[in-house]
């Protein structure tokens, strides 16, 4: 048996209050330094900036008229034509699924959540050739409702519809998987003191929930608009590959180069890659515009919860 | 509004929080949920606010069934430890949160919201600070935010969730003083949760001790901390030091201090320790008591903590004294010197209940 000294009279110690004081970085020879940065600066050259290169100068390789040429092609445009709606149809499809299966995952506790958990990863672990073979053997014209949708003329496979359900399934981990971290790190408190303070449902959703996780709402946007357009092995699939009606710009670019007409190739991929970097911009622009915003959502929420005294 | 719970009982999975509590807090008290982590404090808290769901029992509001009411109408205003303020909007906008959604028939003016929203922040000294980020606050200020906003839709009561446990002990000491002094003005009946005995002692009329889902004790501080009815509560309330009895031709000892007075546990023959808090025990020459040698002296202020070692004492751990400054400085006791030692209070448990206190309570 022992003595227990259980809490002192007087607060001497404060446990609770955990100061992070980051030390300076030591700084290591210059020599070192020079040396990671140019590594990680070819690496990104070559990796990342020749091929964005490349595209551009391929593209423009016949000129200027060349690539105006081929990018006002009837085709060509169809196929941006597809691509800007199929993404159109997908992004919002996966942003109500994103948003509702992180908030059910990270705010409740129920049965079988991990499975779901799983589950949304499921596209990331199928190849998207199996995911567009999936949807071939299921509304194909020999499969499980390849007759009832013939009987009733509805085309799925080889047809617009086929493309979009291609394209949300291999683009809907997407926002599910960068929101649940940033809920469940943000916790339930917020939400259930707006609801304490007598706010419904819906307006902690709107006020409080999506406020918090809009910058990961918005990365998870841009991730799954850009595999969206950019999805070619299950597009590739159940598309069917008709000109001027389910070729999207990635099917289009692919059966140019096929065709060897390379520069027709790299300026419907120079557009592609310019959508990319477009959507990239506007993510950007819109994290300048609201430094403050940033400022405050983006803190990791440990780091916001400790103590500045 | 007075807050009456019937039979509560939760359980997590094969965990049970809380067990069968029944507890009234009268309207206007101001009560502490005292107990170590995992007692089931904060869930009581939660039930009594609706955030969770007791599996039995019931919660009476004013003596109205409000186990089932959803959060939004059980009119509590609800404090978090982490202060869960909005990071997003400034300290006015979280403050005006709850006038603004309210739904359109009952929202105020926004001019009265304006108002109301800075005669709240010049309540918690915050006015100046109205056009600032969360973010951009310290933690002590953040907090009275998070009071000024559960303050502006009038609840009927206040619940505080461990509301300084984050904080320095300075500003802590100045917002228990300072939440006492909004309580006595502003007269909301409030709960709150802590894990700190010194928190409870000081704001607190009733003091709530909880262990492993259930009430221990409850009473008015200086009572539980004068006369705990359990080794769990004298443990958790203030420093102690424990020795084993030992019975005597039928009378209780510890050491040589014959303690049969207060040790009628001890009489039944069982082990049995006394518990002995370190301002009771008395130092003099050492023909007058128990023989010690004094281990260590520090001087804390207006106390001095002497270290002792009792001859045969059958503990490892030194024995803890407090003594007054003034006394110290009188007796002037050294490191090495031998003193005697007297009880002048102590309590006796049976030994069992030793191991009932969980490791590092407090």
């Amino acid at each position: 048996m022992q003595s227990r000294v259980i809490a002192a009279n007087y607060d001497m110690s404060d446990t609770e209050v955990s100061r992070a004081h980051s030390p300076r970085p030591r700084r290591g020879p210059k020599w070192g330094r020079i040396l990671l940065i140019a590594a990680a600066l070819s690496f990104l050259g070559i990796f990342l900036a020749l091929p964005l290169l490349a595209v551009f100068v391929q593209a423009l390789a016949r000129g200027v008229g060349a690539y105006v040429a081929a990018v006002s092609d009837p085709m060509a445009w169809a196929a941006v034509k597809l691509t800007l709606r199929i993404a159109a149809t997908a992004v919002p499809v996966n942003l109500v699924f994103g948003v509702a299966a992180a908030w059910a995952i990270a705010k409740f506790d129920f049965r079988g959540k991990s499975t779901l958990i799983t589950l949304i990863d499921l596209p990331f672990a199928v190849s998207p050739v199996i995911a567009g073979l999936i949807f071939i053997l299921i509304f194909g014209t020999h499969g499980w409702f390849g007759g009832y949708l013939r009987a009733h003329h509805i085309r799925v496979v080889f047809a617009v519809p086929g493309i979009v359900l291609a394209t949300i399934f291999v683009t809907f981990p997407f926002i599910a998987r960068e929101l649940i971290p940033v809920m469940q790190a943000q916790g339930k408190d917020d939400e259930e003191t707006a609801l304490s303070l007598g706010a419904s449902g819906w307006q902690t959703f709107w006020r409080v929930t999506l406020p918090n996780i809009r910058w990961g709402l918005l990365y998870g946007v841009l991730l799954c608009n850009a595999r969206a357009m950019g999805e070619f092995g299950a597009v590739s699939v159940v598309s069917g590959h008709i000109r001027g009606l389910t070729n999207t710009m990635p099917l289009h670019v692919e059966i140019l180069y096929n065709e060897y007409n390379y520069v027709g190739a790299f300026a419907v991929a120079s557009l592609l890659a310019l959508l990319a970097l477009l959507t990239l911009a506007g993510k950007s622009f819109l994290e300048w515009r609201q430094p403050e915003l940033r400022h405050s959502s983006r803190q990791p929420p440990d780091r916001t919860r400790r103590e500045r005294i | 509004m007075s807050i009456l719970l019937r039979g509560i009982a939760k359980q997590f999975g094969e965990f049970a929080a809380v067990e069968n509590i029944n507890l009234d807090v009268p309207t206007g008290a101001l009560i502490a949920l005292l107990g170590p982590s995992g007692c089931g404090k904060t869930t009581l808290l939660r039930i009594i606010a609706g955030l969770e769901t007791p599996d039995r029992g019931q919660v009476l509001f004013d003596g109205k069934d409000a186990t089932s009411w959803p959060i939004r109408d059980r009119r509590v205003g609800f404090v978090f430890q982490h202060y869960a303020l909005f990071r997003h909007m400034t300290v006015f906008e979280n403050v005006a949160f709850g006038l603004k959604v309210k739904p359109r028939r009952e929202r105020p003016p926004a001019g009265k919201i304006r108002k109301k929203v800075r005669s709240l922040l010049e309540l918690v000294q915050l006015d100046w600070a109205a056009d600032r980020y969360p973010a951009q606050l310290s933690g002590g200020q953040k907090q009275r935010v998070a009071l000024a906003r559960a303050l502006a839709v009038d609840p009927d009561v206040l619940l505080l969730d461990e509301p300084f446990g984050a904080l320095d002990s300075q500003v802590r000491h100045e917002l228990r003083r300072w939440l006492r002094r909004l309580h006595d003005e502003l007269h909301f009946t409030s709960v709150f949760v802590t894990h700190d005995q010194q928190e409870a002692i000081e704001v607190a009329d009733t003091i709530v001790v909880l262990n492993r889902g259930k009430i221990e004790q409850c009473g008015i501080p200086g009572e539980i901390y004068d006369l705990p009815t359990s080794a769990f509560v004298h443990r958790f309330l203030g420093q102690v030091n424990e020795l084993p009895v030992r019975m005597r031709q039928g009378r209780a000892h510890v050491g040589p201090l014959d303690i049969s007075l207060n040790a009628a546990a001890a009489s039944d023959g069982g082990n049995s320790i006394a518990l002995i808090r370190p301002h009771e025990i008395e130092i003099g020459p050492e023909a007058a008591g128990w023989s010690a040698s004094v281990l260590a002296v520090r001087v804390i202020g207006p106390i001095v903590r002497l270290e002792l070692y009792a001859e045969g004492q059958s503990v490892s751990e030194p024995l803890e004294a407090e003594i007054s400054r003034e006394r110290y400085e009188a007796e002037r006791f050294s490191v090495g010197q031998k003193v005697g030692l007297r009880f002048r209070r102590w309590q006796v448990f049976p030994a069992d209940a030793a191991l009932t206190t969980p490791p590092g309570a407090a």
